[in-house]
């Protein structure tokens, strides 16, 4: 994950607190959301970025996951997100990022 | 047993070292105190047994362009540290991470007598390089950094053994590339026993293992000396990504798995608005500005029919950032077979 992404959300969680967040991801490969998800829960995994060590456990979701989904208008759902949800593995992604919300709730 | 804290050098490129990306690549050396980046995972898993007392950084381009003046530099400030063991990396598939590891392990471990340890992925090119140089360990990693929480614990377990001096055991046993270094044990069966054991295991399928594996080493045979470069067809590769603008092919950035022919304009040179250079791994502005300095067709207009014959209408791309041997091979003998329909004499594989 990049180095300044993380830096913008760690100063964002910094200044509201991580009770007023919840992460909504869009990315279109398996291994990007995994890796999106794991950094904002447990920390970056490469320790690389500002998020090293940092274990924000921010609730991540992917925006085909339905609790994010009914809350989007319907029609600006199928103009915008609708197509790639389809040809996206969009269930696949879904269901890793759900695991890593559990393994969070879990440890 | 000593129970002295265990003191620790760390070298990280500038990614890890949390300075920037690619477009850091150019960053100079840098000493901060303490670990930084994996250096604190590292930290965690060693607890109290170890401290990494200082962390190295420096840029990936920044260290194989000044080599020279640079390693000398890196050596004299973990001199100064006066640490038990240099750790390098993990640099899991980078190329020139991978390298930088190398090389800074074995200058540790050559001039200053440290065991020196890195870890990387089995396909970095510098696994083979480094591997057997002496007092270097390295050890296996997945491709990609996320394995890193899985390495760091083994990366500080190893260099607990290393430094304390407990026998590490054959580098399979031990988790390390093999060393190519050769230790006399006993055992109670003898070789002909255990070679009768072998030939019985390998006689019914069943699996067994050698106690001499002789190591495959590649002859890949110089290719024929032009005949005449004068009159020679010539052929350009590209390992820079080069694509016709739009990427119509969907070339990938990273691991790639196919290679394209494309045809050369009919101009004097490449100009920046028709192509586009999709490789993740160098800063690619420049060469999206002027591609002629990834493939060099002003220079090779200019040469035609003087320095060598002609050239070929096609030029051939591929991305080399993480591609796999076993993909550039199949590559490089499907693109040769190309050529060789096309009556091409030479092919121009031009740096990137």
């Amino acid at each position: 994950m990049d180095l300044e992404d993380q830096g913008r959300i760690k100063a964002k969680v910094e200044e509201i607190g991580s009770s007023e967040i919840v992460v909504v991801l869009g990315s279109p490969s398996i291994e990007a959301a995994e890796m999106y998800a794991e950094t904002l829960t447990f920390g970056d995994p490469t320790y690389a970025g500002p998020l090293a060590g940092i274990a924000l456990r921010l609730p991540v979701y992917y925006i085909s996951e339905s609790d994010i989904k009914q809350q989007i208008p319907p029609e600006i759902y199928r103009d915008q997100v609708e197509m790639m949800e389809m040809v996206l593995p969009s269930e696949e992604i879904a269901a890793r990022v759900k695991a890593i919300r559990e393994r969070a709730a879990s440890t | 047993m000593s129970t002295k804290k265990i003191k620790i050098v760390h070298y990280l490129n500038q990614f890890f070292g949390g300075i920037g990306g690619e477009s850091e690549a150019d960053t100079g050396l840098q000493t901060r105190e303490g670990p930084i980046g994996p250096g604190i995972g590292l930290q965690q898993a060693l607890g109290a047994k170890g401290e990494i007392a200082a962390t190295l950084i420096c840029g990936d381009n920044y260290f194989s362009n000044l080599i020279g003046e640079v390693l000398p530099e890196i050596i004299s400030k973990i001199k100064n540290y006066d640490p038990d063991v240099v750790v390098a990396g993990p640099a899991f598939n980078a190329g020139r991470y991978g390298f930088a590891c190398g090389e800074v392990c074995k200058a540790a471990a050559e001039e200053l007598g440290l065991p020196a340890i890195t870890a990387m992925y089995h396909e970095n090119p510098a696994v083979e390089t480094y591997r057997k140089v002496r007092g270097v360990y390295i050890l296996p990693t997945e491709a990609m950094a996320r394995d890193m929480p899985r390495v760091l614990p083994k990366l500080a377990a190893f260099l607990e053994r290393v430094v304390s001096g407990m026998p590490l055991g054959p580098a399979k046993e031990g988790g390390y590339f093999p060393t190519g270094q050769r230790r006399l044990e006993t055992t109670s069966t003898s070789g002909a026993e255990r070679a009768f054991n072998m030939l019985l295991a390998k006689l019914n399928a069943r699996p067994f293992e050698t106690e001499i594996p002789t190591e495959r080493f590649e002859q890949v045979p110089p290719a024929q000396p032009v005949k005449d470069i004068r009159s020679a067809r010539l052929a350009v590769i590209t390992t820079s990504g080069l694509v016709p603008k739009g990427n119509p092919d969907h070339f990938r950035m990273f691991n790639a798995t196919e290679w394209r022919k494309y045809r050369l304009p009919d101009q004097p040179a490449l100009a920046g608005s028709d192509w586009e250079v999709i490789h993740g791994g160098f800063n690619t502005v420049y060469a999206q500005a002027n591609p002629n300095v990834i493939l060099p067709l002003d220079a090779l207009r200019r040469l035609a029919g003087q320095t060598f014959g002609e050239l070929d209408e096609n030029f051939y791309t591929i991305t080399g950032v993480g591609t796999s041997l076993k993909t550039a091979k199949e590559a490089g003998e499907e693109i040769a077979a190309s050529m060789r329909a096309a009556r091409v004499d030479a092919a121009l594989l031009v740096a990137t």
